[in-house]
């Protein structure tokens, strides 16, 4: 038997065309560790990890499995000799209509393993006890479909599923990106139980304090090269560094002193979004950025959708500079001057068919087409567009460029660029830095700042860390109510922590 | 090489229609002269014309199954109008359109407000209006002088003025119809690509929910779609009773299919790869040319929907395929 080493990459490299994705990386995987790998968008990740994963089968440099060189042909052959992969997109890893038990069996159920094309539904339900067992998911409702599973429970089926094939390397791309923190948890024990099992875990993410948490390496990619390996103890602050280099992270907030006396930009008050809940009171002064955090199902994205005309509260006000608003429609909340960069980006703001141009200017035609005719004006739509393209740093050929060419943190830089062509009252970020690159967010964040004015912003963000770095004021949402806030002066992440993770019973007893 | 596949992506199309013009006006020189290259594009123009309707729905990101039948409603309405009730020529044009109009919101409002998919709602109002056309004459074809079910003789007849919209040429040479279609698609063409209306239509069909949440109403856009491409089958309709001078009731059968065919092969002109209005009315004259220049060739008739057929797939094919690399 071959000695356990581990899985090593040896000056990988990479070409697209006249591009050069990836130039001498090596890394080593070692059995029984977590090795995190960082990166800004675009710095050449996801292409490593297809390498590794067989879908790129021509690189230059070699990858070796405990000493001995391998080369995949396919996805299918890298998993064969020890490389299973779980992809950021949970559901293309699960049959939603199918059940839990078929899924996790699914490659025995689709490969008929064993010659025969009749549904052997003793061999299929042994195999997936098998898989569950090995996952310690023996609690799950074998018979239950998977679409009425929670995000995670998908997951850990996709993760049963890879591991199923006895990996060497388990390859997890981004995977807490679209599930709670309560799932978060789940997700790090059964890391943590792999690990002891002596498997090699490759764990891609943004989020670098779940990084700073789990990982027992850290290796960093920038610009297509080697960016060196941090061993532990390391902080976010060194992983950053090292991912972009020193990189002003002391924006310069200019958090607006606010006079007492002064009346707020935007009030909401007495706000009852759903029936029985408590009222909800806040207030935005001018040139302020409110950071409201909460888990999911806290009541942020209920908020936002009152506020941006896409629902209506059961009853109280919102007002601007004192004067009662209301927004029955996305169209009337954007003619009260409340804009949203709403979250998940591909689904709710990128046309993909579009352009750049076309993508920032959508909310704001009129301006580009001259009456009575309404016919577009060509050459002040590109001026516009080239401006904003300009002002946000969006890396890109020109304006006129596909938006599906673009890096995740560049398209989000496009569909916040395109409120920030005209004033306004208030401005909701939902989510904004999911899936966003560090540099990226370090450039929307800048510009946000920059060029607030008088403007109210209010941020949504699950991850405490994200709203830190952009608010001036942090306000928690729990079970549908605002259960405490602090000013970024005097920040105490133990106790916004506690606010956030409150039962519903802890805070019936202090209403 | 990368150069080489970008323009073949752009102008392989355009390159195909030219050669194939070239060619077969060398093989038979008739295929050149004008009385014949205005037939062409006189036996596309109703299709072509229903197929700019279509477009409307498909940039939308929905489809429109009812055209063909709701024209072949108009050309018996029209019929009915002006031979059995002797109503004027404007009137009947002008009726024949708000109805084509009234079953464009039906489908409107059956996909946006019932959300039925737009496939089977069109589906359904295709049947519906299929067996309603049929009702008011009895199931027969209307012509002046036909037996009304009380015993008397249909007296109407086809106003001049009508007769001149589908039958008309245009010093003579140019046939009205052909020119309909042009300015239509003009019009259509301008709407798309270089107004506001154009540019929300497209948002929706790439991505409604980013579109709703610009502040588009989305749905008066989509019901908006489906009322144009209603009433443009209608108008479409009208002129085939003006060109055929009857009513008769197999006038739109094929119609569908040739229309969804010319705005689907309208996808691969200029390497579009999305509904146009100019590469609609391309792929309707391409197809026209093509089966006039194969029939002049000793192409039995009944290989037309073969070849209609091959092109659609070879045309489709190529745009998801050539042009998705790019």
């Amino acid at each position: 038997m071959a000695e356990q080493q581990g899985i090593e990459v040896r000056n990988i490299g990479k070409s697209f065309g006249a591009t050069r994705a990836l130039d001498d990386v090596s890394f080593d995987f070692r059995p029984g560790e977590i090795f995190a790998m960082v990166g800004a968008n675009g710095a050449g990740k996801s292409t490593l990890i297809k390498i590794i994963c067989g879908y790129y089968p021509d690189y230059e440099g070699e990858i070796l499995i405990d000493g001995e060189p391998v080369r995949f042909s396919s996805p299918h052959d890298a998993t064969a000799k020890g490389i299973a992969t779980v992809h950021q997109i949970i559901n293309q890893g699960v049959v939603q209509t199918m059940t839990v038990r078929e899924n996790l069996a699914l490659a025995e159920l689709l490969s008929g393993e064993g010659g025969s094309v009749l549904y052997q539904p003793k061999k299929i339900d042994a195999r997936a006890r098998e898989i569950a067992e090995k996952m310690g998911l023996q609690d799950i409702d074998f018979d239950q479909e998977v679409s009425e599973l929670e995000q995670s429970e998908r997951q850990m089926i996709a993760i049963a599923r890879a591991l199923a094939t006895d990996p060497k390397l388990l390859i997890l791309d981004e995977p807490t990106s679209s599930i709670s923190e309560r799932e978060t948890e789940f997700l790090f024990e059964t890391l943590f139980r792999l690990k002891e099992m002596g498997v090699s875990i490759l764990y891609v993410s943004h989020r670098l304090h779940e990084i700073e948490r789990i990982a027992d390496r850290v290796g960093v990619i920038r610009d297509g090269q080697f960016g060196g390996v941090l061993e532990r103890p390391f902080n976010v602050k060194q992983i950053v560094t090292a991912m972009v280099g020193e990189l002003d992270q002391n924006i310069d907030r200019k958090s607006p002193v606010i006079a007492a006396e002064t009346s707020p930009k935007l009030e909401i008050r007495d706000l009852v979004i759903e029936e029985g809940q408590k009222p909800l009171n806040l207030k935005i002064h001018a040139g302020e950025i409110v950071g409201i955090t909460g888990l999911i199902g806290a009541g942020k994205s209920e908020l936002a959708s009152v506020l941006f005309g896409l629902a209506q509260p059961v009853s109280g006000e919102i007002l601007v500079d004192g004067v009662p608003i209301h927004s029955r429609t996305v169209k009337e909340a954007i003619d009260n001057g409340i804009f949203m960069v709403p979250e998940d980006r591909a689904n709710n703001a990128v046309v993909p068919e579009f352009s750049i141009r076309q993508n920032i200017t959508m909310p704001f035609l009129k301006r580009f087409f001259s009456n009575p005719l309404g016919i577009l004006k060509h050459g002040f739509e590109s001026e516009e567009a080239t401006r904003m393209v300009q002002a946000m740093g969006v890396k890109c050929e020109n304006e006129n460029s596909n938006i599906g060419e673009l890096s995740g943190g560049n398209q989000q830089k496009v569909v916040v660029a395109r409120w920030l062509m005209t004033t306004f009252n208030l401005l909701i970020l939902d989510e904004p830095f999911q899936g966003v690159d560090i540099r990226s967010r370090h450039d929307i964040n800048t510009y946000i700042h920059e060029n607030r004015g008088s403007r109210a912003i209010l941020m949504l963000a699950a991850d405490l860390d994200e709203v830190l770095e952009v608010a001036d004021r942090v306000v928690v949402m729990n079970h549908g109510m605002i259960v405490g806030e602090q000013h970024i002066s005097s920040i105490d992440r133990e106790t916004l922590l506690h606010w956030t993770s409150q039962s519903p019973d802890e805070l019936q007893l202090q209403a | 090489m990368e150069n080489l596949k970008s323009i073949s992506i752009k102008y392989g199309f355009i390159i195909v229609m030219i050669a194939s013009f070239v060619g077969f006006g060398l093989a038979e020189p008739a295929f050149w002269g004008w009385h014949n290259l205005f037939s062409i594009l006189l036996g596309v123009t109703i299709y072509g014309i229903l197929a700019l309707g279509v477009t409307f729905t498909l940039v939308t990101d929905g489809l429109d199954l009812s055209v063909g039948s709701t024209a072949a409603m108009s050309v018996m309405m029209a019929s009915y109008f002006m031979v059995v009730m002797e109503m004027s020529g404007m009137a009947a044009l002008v009726t024949c359109l708000v109805i084509g109009a009234l079953i464009g919101l039906m489908n409107g409002l059956l996909i946006v407000k019932v959300k039925i998919p737009d496939l089977l709602a069109t589906l359904g109002t295709m049947f519906l209006i299929q067996g309603l056309q049929l009702i008011p004459s009895g199931g027969r074809s209307i012509g002046t002088g036909m037996m009304l079910p009380n015993g008397d003789e249909a007296m109407g007849e086809f106003t001049e003025g009508f007769l001149y919209l589908g039958q008309g040429r245009v010093f003579d040479l140019i046939p009205t119809p052909v020119l309909f279609m042009l300015a239509l698609g003009l019009i259509v063409y301008v709407v798309l690509e270089h107004t506001r209306w154009g540019r929300v239509f497209y948002a929706i069909g790439g991505n409604a929910e980013a579109a709703r949440l610009v502040g588009a109403n989305v749905d008066r856009y989509r019901i908006m779609a489906y009322v144009l491409s209603g009433l443009i089958a209608s108008f479409g309709g009208v002129l085939l009773a003006a060109r055929v001078g009857r009513g008769d009731v197999s006038s739109g059968s094929g119609l569908l299919l040739d229309a969804v065919g010319a705005a689907l092969i309208g996808f691969a002109v200029l390497g579009a790869r999305k509904p146009n209005a100019f590469g609609t009315i391309v792929g309707a004259i391409f197809v026209g040319m093509l089966l006039n220049g194969l029939t002049m060739l000793n192409l039995p008739y009944f290989w037309q929907d073969f070849i209609k057929g091959s092109v659609l797939v070879a045309a489709l094919a190529f745009t998801f395929s050539l042009a998705k690399q790019r």
